[in-house]
């Protein structure tokens, strides 16, 4: 395969597939200028890890992977590394419209804003869990076993519609 | 709300996405060509700003101590033996940095979450194992500026009883400092203060999350 036809092929994966380096990093980052810096680390982490891409795996499992792994460490860092060392002047991704604006106060935008309040792990296993990935793949890519992926869901589940129900209440 | 409302409403935004978010196809291809490139090169440019630093100053010491053996006489005795310590600390400290910066920039974003974010916070954890090697050279800095020539012969009891308290002081500050550079102490404002300038924050940040997988990770 030509370094050509690779790139044409990343392209492709990124576009099928934008929605859920979007969510992933609109989970992790409020902050329109951090989420951009955070989608450009999520891309350039893509990218990297391309050429040794497994194929075995789905290109969502794979995206879902490295976008958390690069999510939560960005998350952790600490404040003075907000905008990362080169940033392009534009973000890779861009909304024509903010998909929650005509609903500030809508259940969409109070979800995000529960998923917010989760644990970083915990908020990734809900992402998961709300794109309806199978206990086996959630387990492929989290990294524990399927009987925890369920008891944990069960768990964050009551947490997160406790945390929705008071935002929805206030 | 039910499960599968909150499935519902997380779905309305997926159709939603699908209109509105657009990609940037010549900001993508940068990433994939020069920009991406870049972005790792300046990474490592700001980790070599920290070799150069400490391999400048293991020179300055190698020179010294270089200088002083050459022409050893018994008056350079104490200089010897405690900057010949502070290099051994510094050089310990130096293959410390170093193996940081290889172990991070090895760490595949690719593998499961569980073990990619282990990786990440026992490299942050390590910084207490680097500060706490680092501590070990304070007393040497009370001890390298005497002389046999002089010391203790020529001065008086007073100067003694000064020197020893001193270097006693800090013989203790450093055993002290040793015993508590521990996680468990990351909740002390002071240990936090004292290891700010190696990152301190982020490795509050590392325990914290640490913990938070030690218990994601236990089956319930």
């Amino acid at each position: 395969m030509t370094s050509l036809d690779q790139t044409e092929i990343f392209l492709a994966v990124i576009q099928q597939n934008k929605g859920i380096i979007y969510k992933v990093a609109n989970s992790y980052c409020q902050h329109p200028e951090e989420r951009q810096d955070l989608v450009q680390e999520i891309v350039v982490q893509l990218w990297q890890a391309f050429k040794t891409y497994n194929s075995s795996f789905k290109h969502s499992t794979w995206i879902y992977r490295i976008s958390l792994n690069v999510a939560i460490s960005f998350y952790r860092k600490e404040k003075r590394r907000r905008h990362i060392s080169n940033p392009l002047p534009e973000g890779i991704l861009a909304l024509t419209e903010n998909p929650v604006a005509e609903e500030r106060e809508g259940d969409l935008y109070l979800l995000q804003q529960a998923i917010a309040q989760l644990k970083e792990l915990d908020r990734a296993l809900m992402l998961l869990y709300l794109d309806e990935k199978s206990y086996m793949e959630i387990s492929q890519i989290m990294g524990i076993s399927e009987s925890n992926v369920a008891t944990k869901i069960g768990r964050i589940k009551i947490v997160l519609r406790k945390n929705f129900t008071q935002l929805k209440e206030r | 709300m039910e499960n599968m409302d909150l499935i519902n409403l997380w779905k309305t935004q997926d159709a939603k996405l699908e209109k509105v978010l657009l990609i940037n196809q010549m900001l993508l291809k940068e990433v994939t060509g020069q920009k991406a490139k870049s972005t790792l090169k300046s990474m490592i440019r700001f980790k070599i700003v920290g070799i150069i630093t400490f391999v400048v100053y293991l020179l300055f010491l190698g020179f010294v101590l270089y200088y002083a053996i050459a022409n050893y006489s018994s008056a350079w005795n104490y200089f010897i033996v405690s900057v010949t310590a502070i290099t051994i600390i510094n050089l310990r400290g130096f293959t410390d940095y170093i193996r940081h910066i290889v172990l991070a920039s090895n760490i595949n974003y690719n593998g499961r979450v569980m073990e990619i974010q282990q990786q990440f916070s026992k490299l942050q954890l390590s910084i207490i194992d680097h500060s706490k090697v680092m501590c070990l050279q304070f007393p040497f800095f009370t001890t390298f500026y005497l002389s046999s020539a002089w010391f203790p012969s020529q001065v008086g009891t007073a100067y003694i009883v000064l020197q020893v308290a001193i270097t006693g002081a800090f013989v203790f500050l450093t055993y002290w400092l040793y015993k508590n550079h521990k996680p468990e102490n990351l909740s002390k404002k002071w240990f936090r203060n004292l290891i700010a300038g190696s990152g301190g924050k982020s490795v509050a940040r590392a325990i914290e999350f640490y913990n938070h997988m030690k218990s994601f990770k236990e089956e319930e």
